[in-house]
């Protein structure tokens, strides 16, 4: 059972590193918003809001990190698909690293 | 935007109510951009009811429980339009957007309070033109012995105004030098975001 202090350290770490699981889950197949918010439910096990995803997909998207196309859907609601951009793969290897030395700076 | 068509009237009116909001807070935007965003809300807000449909809440409920998801659209759009505002400055060099944009931007770093300063001075010497013509003694650049000022003054006796009636055209070229090297920034400060 995780203490007070734990959980909020918890949801501090996850939000820090939503980008990274964004991308990451990018990398595996390009995504819709609500298809993006259960792949990191299931593969990250982090609950994130579509208030949450939306700004930060905007914030990749003006960085370069992200593409996107818009799908026809024949319920007339069109989706949009996210895509991780050559740079935003560079970023998600530049950031794993960074987190693999933190780890060997603990360990 | 195609709207969603829902079954229960009371869950339809909170749908209308809540895009009609979105349309107002992004108002600011270009017709183009604003579409954008409403597809993209409202095609969350059509996956999320659809996924949810059998899941034994009712319409109403599953669309509040989205739309609280998604938060209150100007706390949401904040970054979007912050964002785009600026590319439209940059795209059309409308003094106008370029305003709009600082402002929105001006609590994402020092460079926004720095061009925000400089916007003031473009207007201060717009001013300065307009009052070179009503008071055409009292306005320029003025040096006296151990002064330098640009700008309004009473005229000393020991200060001579140095350009005359060429301080108009000086000031407008001012104004244009410096509105085009607040772009120039702009553009290079979005380059150095992207390396």
């Amino acid at each position: 059972m995780k203490n007070e202090f734990l959980k909020n350290w918890d949801t501090q770490l996850k939000k820090g590193l939503l980008p990274l699981f964004v991308l990451q889950a990018l990398r595996k197949k390009e995504c819709y918003g609500y298809e993006l918010i259960q792949e990191l439910k299931n593969s990250a096990g982090i609950d994130v809001t579509e208030g949450t995803i939306y700004p930060l997909l905007i914030r990749l998207m003006k960085d370069g990190l992200l593409a996107h196309k818009w799908v026809e859907q024949s319920s007339g609601i069109p989706r949009k698909y996210y895509s991780i951009s050559a740079e935003g793969k560079k970023n998600l290897r530049d950031m794993k690293n960074a987190i693999e030395e933190i780890l060997s700076k603990i360990n | 935007m195609k709207s969603l068509q829902l079954e229960n009237k009371s869950a339809q009116r909170i749908y209308n109510d809540y895009i009609a909001r979105c349309n107002k807070a992004l108002r600011i935007l270009s017709a183009a951009d604003k579409e954008e965003s409403l597809l993209e809300f409202n095609s969350y807000i059509y996956e999320y009811l659809e996924a949810n449909k059998n899941n034994g809440k009712d319409e109403i409920e599953n669309l509040l429980n989205i739309l609280e998801r998604l938060g209150v659209p100007e706390e949401t759009f904040k970054e979007l339009i912050a964002s785009k505002k600026m590319n439209q400055a940059l795209r059309t060099f409308n003094p106008k957007v370029l305003v709009q944009a600082l402002i929105l931007n001006i609590g994402n770093g020092f460079i926004y309070i720095l061009l925000s300063l400089l916007f003031l001075i473009e207007v201060c010497f717009v001013g300065l033109s307009v009052f070179k013509v009503i008071y055409p003694h009292r306005v320029g650049v003025f040096v006296g012995s151990h002064s330098f000022a640009i700008g309004y003054s009473n005229a000393q006796a020991n200060e001579t105004e140095l350009l005359g009636n060429w301080f108009i055209p000086a000031a407008i070229i001012a104004t244009a030098v410096l509105y085009f090297f607040s772009l120039f920034i702009l553009k290079t400060q979005k380059k150095i975001n992207k390396i």
